[in-house]
């Protein structure tokens, strides 16, 4: 079976954001694998392990320093990568139909999973567009994860903590949340694997998509204002309480 | 009238802090100003407050020798104050240096038997048996990941290592400075902060005192600059001290990763503080069973001085700001897993970004300076948390001194170690010294 | 007349407050506002509907009664109805149901959306959104045939418009949707679900043990208030994941959120820095949020906290 997994480069959750041109960021800071797609490519690499006939392939589309987090996930026990190579990130029914077409052309997708959201710039879509192209079911928010012939049995988070218990059948796309599973990291040996494995680079234009005629497109983007002064309650304990009261009371209005 | 202290110390870290208890204790009304929020809230918080006797210098060895009887008997130094945070703990793990290139080992070993610290000589088979995660090749010159020579198979081993049972690290240093400062108050000594000094006055070759950045002038008669990372920008503050000072201060970026142990391996309760010249780092076991890793500055890795302000307020761009950068993470992660290769490595860089207030020759400079009354404990280069109450005895008795007469720089102060017996020429530290290459111009001091 | 809809989530049978946000930023000269509804139509809504400007509510039914809970047929019944109806512009929460249902009609219908919306302008098809862990607010602008938009809860105030709504029942066999729902595993505690809460109480690595969270539950319970966790909590065991606030973990933009033993880190702060009022109790006077909050409490939680709960209970009759 053939496993793909999408995933994205994005900056440091710590980085400093600097906006540089109107709708861009300053990029020389720290990238890391997209947090959720960790639990993704864990997954996979789980799912290979426990059937042995599974292959993995990370998909990632990004600008050429992207392939950093190819490499991560190849670490991480994915076979092989495919590199969408854009200096220009698109949005997301573009990204989603370059994934979908390299994809394609590249093998037969079992399953594919992608972290539920990514971090940067928190769409909470492409896994449903990979499965609107490809015609597949979706379920995304996966905190648990069982497969049993061509059937799979997934729990998702809802709200408060509850889960809703679902199940779909092979070939399908699951978006992993946190919760899924624990990613266990590489160790230099499988580091140094992973700079030998393959990786496959496809400039988007070579993709020839077809171009959607709807979009989305980031006119702007400006540092958000940190404007709250902090002010300290003094006094007792008591007194600090009165006032956090009043606070509550009369200038939040949640307490009658 | 602007207020008066008998002494003003410029920082409240893990050295101003001890200086002013112990000038607090000789009878001196104390002031220590700080522009942050807290005691040891700066480059102290980030400090990897690692307790180990090996240095350079048989005087280096002595001090931390010295310092390591401070922490095993912290609550007898505070005099038993009671802290509302809790007290700092020392944790004895005893620190193991590999025998290898990258250690003047056989140096130390010297120092050790001249000053009599304890210590075991290991061969490989006792080193694994004790730390059965370590790989004990030799690796020998440290590289970067970026060559691919890092990555060739190496051939020899290393010869076992020098092994201190006394030594390991104080589990929250900017604590154990929150518990200085609670035992300094008890000796009437007082702290302000969120202050800003921004201009150290003086007269006729004398210091009178600083003035903040609201305009408020404080006036003394002695002012220590404590400052860390910022000691060089007090230094030039003060009249002819900058120009009279032969060992100069610049502000180092240094990066600490945090990596989780092995799978089954109990770092935290069972590893050992370690010096590891082969690779460039050393490393101690930290909260949540990680793996702080330091880099010991080999010198194919770059240095970035930088402007202790800009640093801070995250303005320096890539590599020059207070964030962790992957090349780094990778460099000194990779390193560690070299010697440990079942170490797991997350993607995400994870650790703390600080400075080094360096001097040029990484040996501190405790003394007195060219403008009467002003007194420097700076140039710590990330390797004097260890000493700090040894600072804090030596600096008051040094201010003491000179404020009753002593020429210091003609007649130096003979310091007497309190618990090693041992005494000390403290022009060892001088500012006029010509530039002691003896030291191993890293964080090993 | 442009036909606006809004996907409403029902809890309990009662509207869930932060769907008025989202009427609100919907409403606009020569506009009809339609709410879709999925809830069976065991409540009628029309009255507090049509307080915020809901012209018409449609009730969205199966051939023979309610759609059980499913995301790919509730997504289908609702781009039904859209197209019955001649909706292309539809807005929804940023919630866990609205995570799972909007980006679906969004994928079948080829549309843009945009998710997490803190600002619409709905007559330029401009929408403002944090990014980058809300370190950035973009401004983007969508163009397509339809365009949906999820609104962040709480992100925008709701203001009464009162108009008459009035109910439609639209009934619709949606194909077989390739998913089935086995189950509904409830939690443990079902308290107020953190991204809709009003009030959020939180502990950090200050709450020492999983034990003493206790204390906030009880504190919780007397404000209507959710209880949620920093990420040193979760990762130390004390309180399942789903507690977790933060950039891997919940975000949330209550009116008050309460931070107890929290140090703040640029994590932690990515999920909750939109709250209308941060209030922090920390012993670290250096601790980050300090700073970065609008009313410190620099106190040992313990002692604060359950002086709060008294107090409380004392404004609530029970002492």
């Amino acid at each position: 079976m053939q496993i793909y997994v999408c995933v994205k480069h994005v900056p440091d959750t710590a980085a400093k954001i600097t906006v540089k041109a109107p709708n861009q960021i300053e990029e020389a800071i720290t990238f890391i694998m997209n947090p959720y797609d960790e639990n993704a490519i864990e997954e996979a690499v789980r799912i290979k392990k426990r059937r042995g006939d599974a292959e993995v392939i990370a998909v990632t589309l990004g600008k050429p320093a992207a392939e950093n987090t190819l490499r991560s996930a190849l670490a991480m026990g994915a076979d092989r990568g495919i590199l969408i190579l854009t200096e220009d990130p698109p949005d997301s029914l573009v990204t989603a139909r370059a994934l979908t077409v390299a994809i394609e052309q590249d093998g037969t997708p079992d399953i594919i999973f992608t972290g539920k959201e990514s971090i940067d710039n928190a769409g909470f879509q492409t896994m449903y567009r990979l499965a609107a192209a490809l015609d597949m079911t979706v379920v995304s928010n996966v905190a648990a994860f069982a497969l049993e012939g061509k059937r799979v049995v997934v729990e998702c988070q809802m709200e408060g903590g509850a889960r809703g218990v679902i199940e779909l059948s092979l070939p399908c796309v699951i978006g992993a949340g946190k919760g899924l599973n624990k990613p266990s990291y590489p160790t230099l040996p499988a580091i140094m694997q992973a700079r030998r494995k393959e990786v496959k680079r496809i400039a988007l234009d070579s993709l020839r998509i077809e171009k959607p005629s709807a979009r989305a497109d980031i006119l702007e983007l400006k540092p958000a204002v940190e404007a709250r002064r902090a002010q300290q309650l003094k006094g007792s304990a008591e007194e600090v309480v009165r006032q956090l009261i009043r606070i509550l009371r009369e200038e939040a209005r949640v307490i009658e | 009238m602007n207020p008066k202290y008998d002494a003003i110390i410029i920082g409240a870290g893990v050295i101003g802090s001890p200086i002013a208890y112990e000038l607090a204790q000789m009878g001196y009304q104390t002031l220590n100003i700080d522009k942050l929020a807290g005691p040891g809230a700066g480059s102290t918080a980030a400090s990897c407050a690692i307790v180990r006797a090996h240095y350079s210098t048989e005087d280096g060895v002595a001090m931390a020798y010295e310092g390591f009887k401070y922490w095993l008997d912290w609550e007898n130094y505070l005099g038993h104050v009671k802290d509302e945070k809790g007290l700092a703990k020392f944790m004895n793990t005893g620190s193991i240096l590999l025998k290898s290139q990258g250690h003047d080992w056989r140096k130390v070993k010297k120092h050790y038997d001249a000053v009599g610290v304890k210590y075991e000589e290991w061969d490989n088979q006792k080193i694994n048996a004790m730390v059965p995660v370590y790989d004990l090749h030799e690796y020998w010159p440290v590289k970067r990941p970026e060559d691919p020579a890092f990555f060739h198979e190496p051939t020899q081993m290393l010869a076992g290592a020098l092994f201190c049972p006394e030594g390991g690290y104080v589990n929250d240093p900017e604590l154990s400075v929150h518990n200085i400062m609670r035992a300094t108050e008890t000796k009437g000594g007082q702290f302000i902060f969120n202050a800003t000094v921004v201009e150290v006055r003086s007269q006729d070759k004398q210091v009178l005192g600083v003035t903040l950045q609201d305009g408020t002038r404080i006036d003394a008669p002695v002012v220590v600059n404590a400052a860390g990372p910022h000691s060089f920008k007090i230094n030039q503050m003060a009249a002819g001290v900058w120009e009279g000072c032969n060992i100069k201060t610049k502000a180092l970026r240094h990066e600490v990763m945090h990596c989780p142990s092995p799978e089954g391996y109990d770092y935290l309760n069972k590893g050992y503080h370690t010096s590891d010249g082969d690779v460039g780092i050393y490393y101690r076991p930290e909260v949540g069973n990680m793996f702080l890793i330091g880099s010991e500055d080999p010198e194919c890795d770059p240095q970035e001085w930088v402007d202790p302000d800009e640093f801070y307020a995250g303005q320096g761009g890539l590599g020059r700001d207070n964030q962790l950068t992957e090349a780094q993470w990778k460099a000194q992660c990779y390193r560690l897993a070299r010697r440990i290769p079942t170490l797991p490595i997350p993607n995400q860089p994870k650790g703390v970004c600080d400075l080094y207030d360096c001097s040029d020759d990484w040996i501190p400079i405790y003394d007195k300076s060219d403008l009467k009354g002003f007194y420097m404990a700076i140039g710590t280069s990330g390797n004097q948390y260890k000493n700090a109450p040894v600072v804090g005895a030596m600096m008051a008795e040094l201010i003491d001194a000179c404020e009753k007469g002593l020429d210091h720089d003609q007649q130096p102060l003979q310091f007497k170690l309190r618990n090693i017996g041992r005494s000390f020429n403290v022009g060892f530290f001088s500012r006029k010294r010509a530039i002691n290459y003896a030291s191993s111009f890293s964080v090993n001091g | 007349m442009e036909k606006v809809g809004i996907l409403i989530e029902v809890k309990a049978d009662q509207i869930k407050k932060a769907n008025y946000g989202v009427i609100t930023a919907a409403r606009g000269r020569d506009r009809q506002l339609y709410a879709f509804l999925l809830d069976g139509g065991r409540a009628d809504h029309k009255l507090t509907l049509g307080r915020y400007g809901i012209h018409k509510i449609i009730e969205i039914a199966g051939q023979e009664g309610p759609l059980e809970w499913n995301p790919a047929t509730w997504a289908q019944a609702v781009i039904e109805a859209m197209e019955y109806f001649g909706i292309r512009t539809l807005l929804g929460l940023t919630s866990s149901q609205g995570k799972d249902l909007l980006p679906r009609i969004a994928a079948r219908l080829d549309a843009p959306l945009v998710m997490d919306c803190i600002h619409l302008n709905l007559a330029e098809h401009t929408v403002r959104k944090p990014q980058y862990s809300g370190k950035t607010i973009a401004t983007l602008k969508v163009q397509g045939g339809h365009c949906i938009y999820g609104v962040r809860p709480n992100a925008i105030a709701a203001q009464p418009a009162p108009c008459e709504a009035e109910t439609v029942i639209y009934r619709t066999a949606p194909a077989p949707a390739g998913l089935t729902v086995k189950a509904i595993k409830q939690a443990m505690s079902a308290g107020v679900d953190l991204s809709e809460a009003e009030i959020i109480i939180a502990g950090g690595r200050g709450m020492e043990n999983g034990e003493n969270f206790k204390i906030l539950f009880e504190c919780a319970a007397l404000m209507g208030a959710a209880v949620g966790a920093s990420r040193a909590a979760v990762d130390a065991d004390w309180v399942p994941y789903a507690m977790q606030v933060g950039q891997t973990g919940v975000t949330v933009s209550p009116k008050v959120y309460i931070a107890c033993g929290i140090s703040g880190s640029v994590q932690h702060f990515a999920g909750m820095k939109t709250a209308g009022l941060i209030v922090a109790i920390n012993q670290d006077l250096t601790a980050a949020i300090i700073g970065k909050c609008d009313y410190a409490i620099v106190a040992d939680l313990f002692e604060i906290v359950p002086r709060l709960t008294r107090k409380l209970q004392a404004l609530d009759g029970r002492i």
